[in-house]
């Protein structure tokens, strides 16, 4: 005997529709079409105008014409910045992930060991600065690394050295920005790692002849592997379209994408350079992005299956 | 993980990354009650440019413009990404799963230019077509917002749904409750912690965002960040120290009464359930 | 005790409560409960026993409407319950985790099921002390469900699912979240509580000694069908196949060939043992069919010297001795590697150090049984 459709019945997949519809539609129109027209429009010519593109159909003499312009391709070939400017971004990004990584680790680890209590302390002092603001904690750096900045300061006055270190306005800044702003990024997942550890694993381990530098390499560090990759992924993929750390701590000759796109968009105007720079950048970061995914994916559905 | 003793070595790493994470923001602080203009001179103190930053109208009317923008956005991001985190935990599998919950994830990573490039470019071209949005300003930061902190809301909801007990909704409909008594006497007071979590973070994201909405507002909606920036660009003002102080105690003072409260909470619990077991 | 007092009852009324008819339900293919018909009498106490994964818990979430079955019918009182939402079924549930309300207090919980039965407050008030009375938790009515301990939360849930009065209880797993001792004395404190109220029972449970303490009736579950129903002294003394036999406690299962058939006796041949199994009762069979012959351990009699009997013995070697107190089990091989469980009653004090001849690690012993012991299932 089969199910006669109730109304009841009805009214709770219309629900459901309604549920997952809404969301749906409103990431389709505010996050997916809006790709698909920086796609289109890359392929655009500037003009003076408003808005300041061609389109790229035309009608005239019964005839429909697509005109796709790939000079802002050929531009970012062609010119040298914008090539420079992505590899320098990843090689940016890269280092920075791997410095907040080296750092972040050691920090996530003493969190799990801590007790229960003083863990949600420690961890809710990990999170409470990017809850501040992520421009003024950017901005406590300029003070820092000015020429007259405070180290400097401090260093002539202990003596340590006769002029300024030039340090603002250098990579080195722009290091320094990223990996502090994005370190808890990466604590916070492998510390949610971490602490799912179970802890008879490591006394096996030592119980089996590991000393505890070698049961850390053998079994803590490969089973925190998954919560490396999603905090590396989540300091690399931000970090290498970041605009304001460049902007505000990098000098005129450290090329990051972000700030390239920018000022291709805010100072040039060239809405078709900009969105071709975009697409670049995004086509770069799909593989970066599908793993990040595929890591968050594994835990939402391995739920949904049970 | 448990473990009796936090090494040496542990130890070092604690401390020295919270020096890291905390000195540049109290050296901005303590800056903020500087005589001088010279931030990294200190000249005596002063509450001067707490004084001249509330008169700072165009501040004044950022914060403004923040708050309002950031409150609607939370709002928003709530409901929406709560509805998302029904239908990825509830749903089982349906149509276009893996593209939802590609959508879903997917702006938490994206870097923020191509977020707002992309999003002013939608408004351009609706507004071509349709009239819609006749110009840009709050409404279309609010759109922006919404989306990108509705994904952060439906992680933290999600995560809070996945360890609910659904046997605590079967016995609600089991003795009586329809679907919709079910979630609004059940469900929503339980996972009520996960959605105010939700909100504060969408809310503090939506105060903090620079890049999104620089694309996306228009003449007359100037958010808080982005006076900041073209203040800051022009080089450090003791007035931004005194504005960064009042924002960091705000936040940690917000936060540590939640803690407190939280941990309140949890001792009476603990005290009652001995009690309970005492008798 | 509580068994023998519900045997009666259903003796006497033997009224139909549900009748469930070929129902079946099918997940991607697999056939959880397959065709399942059974009838539970008013008042009765019914346990579906079965390994986890055999069908039993979705057979009582079909009872209680969380599933919709794929095919067949279930009647309450005559009337179908196909397509009838959880909270349209005069049907109420306690769960395995309890499902207490955790921002509810105890008195909350309970008020919970009330509200949508139309009572007025005075109505509520009352049937909420009356229900914490029975189960003994009426001081406890301002707590919320974390301040109490296992065995109180048990109530809590017992309470606020006999507070609708429903026509049929179900019960998931009911001891299942508390620890062995409770247990047994919640099994009791429960049956009498429902008997008290004479509420039809259906639980469902993987526990043998659970369900044989508190149901009259017990359906043993495999594979979505049930293979055989009784009460607990019918499924454990007279097993109908070798799953049941295997399932309910522990039993040596002989195979072996019929060679004598007559209406009072039959024998079987069996090549593990010396001399034929002889049985009491005739084997409807043909001649040389392959056949089981099932023995509980308590049923085996173990001795020194060769038993007088003809039939119904081997020898044995004792290979290992479990010590378990009241009684002790023996694990003994035959000549042929076949091993053999006897379970034997301490019923002499054992004393360390006393030199009283007693059976030992590799004594030669014989092993033998009643012809009314055991019983012959088909192979």
């Amino acid at each position: 005997m089969t199910n006669p459709v109730r109304p009841a019945q009805f009214l709770k997949s219309f629900g459901r529709g309604l549920v997952s519809g809404i969301p749906y539609f409103w990431l389709l129109l505010f996050f997916v079409i809006p790709f698909v027209i920086v796609l289109k429009i890359s392929f655009a010519e500037s003009q003076i105008a408003q808005p300041p593109f061609t389109d790229l159909t035309s009608f005239a003499d019964d005839m429909l014409t697509i005109s796709l312009n790939l000079f802002n391709y050929i531009d970012l070939y062609e010119y040298d910045l914008y090539l420079d400017g992505y590899i320098s971004s990843v090689k940016i990004a890269g280092i920075s992930t791997i410095l907040c990584l080296l750092i972040g680790y050691p920090i996530a680890y003493a969190i799990a060991k801590l007790p229960p209590h003083a863990r949600n302390l420690a961890l809710m002092l990990v999170i409470l600065p990017s809850w501040t603001s992520f421009l003024i904690r950017i901005y406590a750096w300029i003070g820092l690394l000015k020429n007259n900045g405070l180290i400097n300061n401090a260093l002539l006055g202990l003596g340590l050295i006769d002029e300024p270190l030039v340090m603002l306005h250098t990579p080195i800044a722009v290091y320094i920005g990223i990996v502090y702003a994005y370190l808890p990024f990466m604590i916070l997942p492998i510390y949610t790692n971490l602490v799912k550890h179970d802890h008879t694993l490591l006394e096996a381990a030592s119980d089996l002849g590991a000393t505890p530098a070698a049961a850390f390499f053998k079994v803590t560090l490969p089973l925190s592997v998954s919560g490396i990759v999603a905090g590396s992924m989540l300091v690399f993929i931000p970090s290498v379209g970041e605009f304001v750390i460049p902007e505000l701590l990098g000098g005129p000759d450290t090329l990051m994408i972000g700030k390239l796109l920018w000022s291709e968009f805010f100072n040039a105007r060239n809405w078709p350079g900009a969105s071709a720079v975009a697409v670049v950048m995004l086509i770069m970061l799909i593989i970066p992005i599908t793993i990040f995914q595929r890591y968050q994916a594994k835990d939402l559905e391995a739920i949904a299956d049970d | 993980m448990t473990n009796a003793g936090i090494g040496r070595w542990s130890w070092m790493a604690l401390v020295s990354g919270f020096i890291f994470l905390y000195v540049p923001i109290f050296i901005l602080m303590f800056y903020s009650f500087n005589e001088s203009r010279l931030v990294t001179v200190w000249a005596g103190f002063s509450i001067k440019w707490y004084g001249e930053l509330f008169r700072d109208e165009q501040m004044m009317s950022a914060v403004w413009m923040s708050l309002k923008i950031a409150f609607l956005s939370a709002s928003m991001a709530v409901v929406l990404g709560t509805m998302a985190a029904i239908a990825m935990v509830r749903f089982g599998r349906f149509r276009g799963k893996t593209m939802f919950t590609g959508m879903i994830t997917a702006p938490l990573v994206m870097p923020e230019v191509i977020t707002g490039l992309s999003l002013l470019l939608l408004f351009v071209t609706l507004s071509q077509a349709l009239g819609w949005p006749a110009e840009r300003g709050s409404v279309t930061i609010w759109i922006a917002h919404t989306t990108f902190c509705m994904a952060y809301v439906a992680v933290v909801v999600s995560s809070r749904l996945r360890e609910f007990d659904r046997s605590l909704e079967e016995a609600a409909m089991d003795l009586g409750a329809s679907r919709l008594g079910v979630f609004f006497r059940i469900t929503l007071p339980i996972v009520a912690p996960a959605l105010l979590a939700g909100w504060l973070l969408a809310f503090t994201l939506s105060l903090d965002d620079l890049v999104i909405a620089s694309f996306v507002s228009g003449p007359g909606s100037t958010t808080l960040p982005m006076v900041v920036f073209s203040s800051v660009r022009l080089g450090v003002s003791p007035k931004i120290n005194a504005l960064a102080t009042l924002l960091v105690l705000a936040v940690s003072m917000a936060t540590f009464i939640a803690w407190w409260y939280m941990r309140r909470q949890e001792l009476i619990r603990q005290k009652e359930i001995q009690s309970a077991f005492n008798k | 005790m509580a068994t023998e007092q519900s045997n009666s009852q259903i003796e006497n009324k033997k009224l139909v409560q549900l009748e469930i008819k070929k129902l079946e339900k099918d997940f991607d293919g697999f056939k959880a409960v397959n065709n399942i018909s059974l009838d539970i009498y008013q008042g009765e106490i019914f346990a579906l026993l079965g390994a986890s994964g055999c069908g039993k818990s979705t057979l009582l979430r079909l009872l209680a409407g969380f599933e919709m079955p794929t095919a067949g019918d279930i009647l309450l009182n005559g009337q179908s319950l196909i397509g009838l939402s959880p909270h349209e079924r005069p049907i109420n549930m306690m769960f395995q985790s309890y499902a207490l309300f955790p921002h509810m207090t105890v008195e909350q919980n309970i008020a919970f099921g009330l509200r949508y039965e139309h009572l007025s407050k005075v109505e509520i008030t009352r049937k909420i002390d009356e229900v914490l009375n029975l189960v003994q938790m009426a001081q406890y009515a301002k707590r919320k469900p974390h301040q109490l301990s296992g065995g109180q939360q048990q109530r809590v849930a017992l309470a606020r699912s006999l507070a609708k009065e429903p026509k049929l209880l179900l019960l998931d797993e009911p001891m299942g979240a508390l620890d062995k001792k409770l247990r047994t004395q919640m099994q009791l404190e429960i049956v009498d509580i429902l008997e008290s109220v004479e509420v039809t029972c259906v639980m469902v449970t993987h526990d043998q000694e659970e369900a044989m303490t508190m149901a009259s009736r017990v359906g043993i579950m495999d594979a979505g069908v049930i293979r055989q129903i009784g009460q607990p002294i019918e499924v454990y003394e007279q097993p109908n196949c070798r799953m049941t036999a295997e399932f309910i406690g522990s039993v040596n299962i002989f195979e072996g060939t019929l060679s004598v058939d007559e209406p009072d006796h039959a024998q079987i041949n069996c090549p593990d043992l010396p001399v034929p199994i002889h049985v009491a009762h005739g084997v409807v069979g043909s001649f040389g069919m392959q056949l089981a012959f099932a023995l509980r351990p308590e049923k085996v009699r173990v001795d020194m010297e060769k038993p007088a009997n003809a039939h119904n013995f081997a020898r044995g070697v004792i290979e290992d001795i479990a010590y378990l107190g009241s009684h002790s089990i023996y694990h003994l091989r035959l000549p042929s590697g076949k091993k053999v469980l006897a379970s034997v009653a301490n019923s002499d004090r054992l004393v360390t150090g006393d030199d009283a001849p007693r059976l030992t690690w590799n004594d030669e012993v014989y092993l033998s049984w009643s012809e009314k012991s055991g019983v012959v299932l088909s192979a």
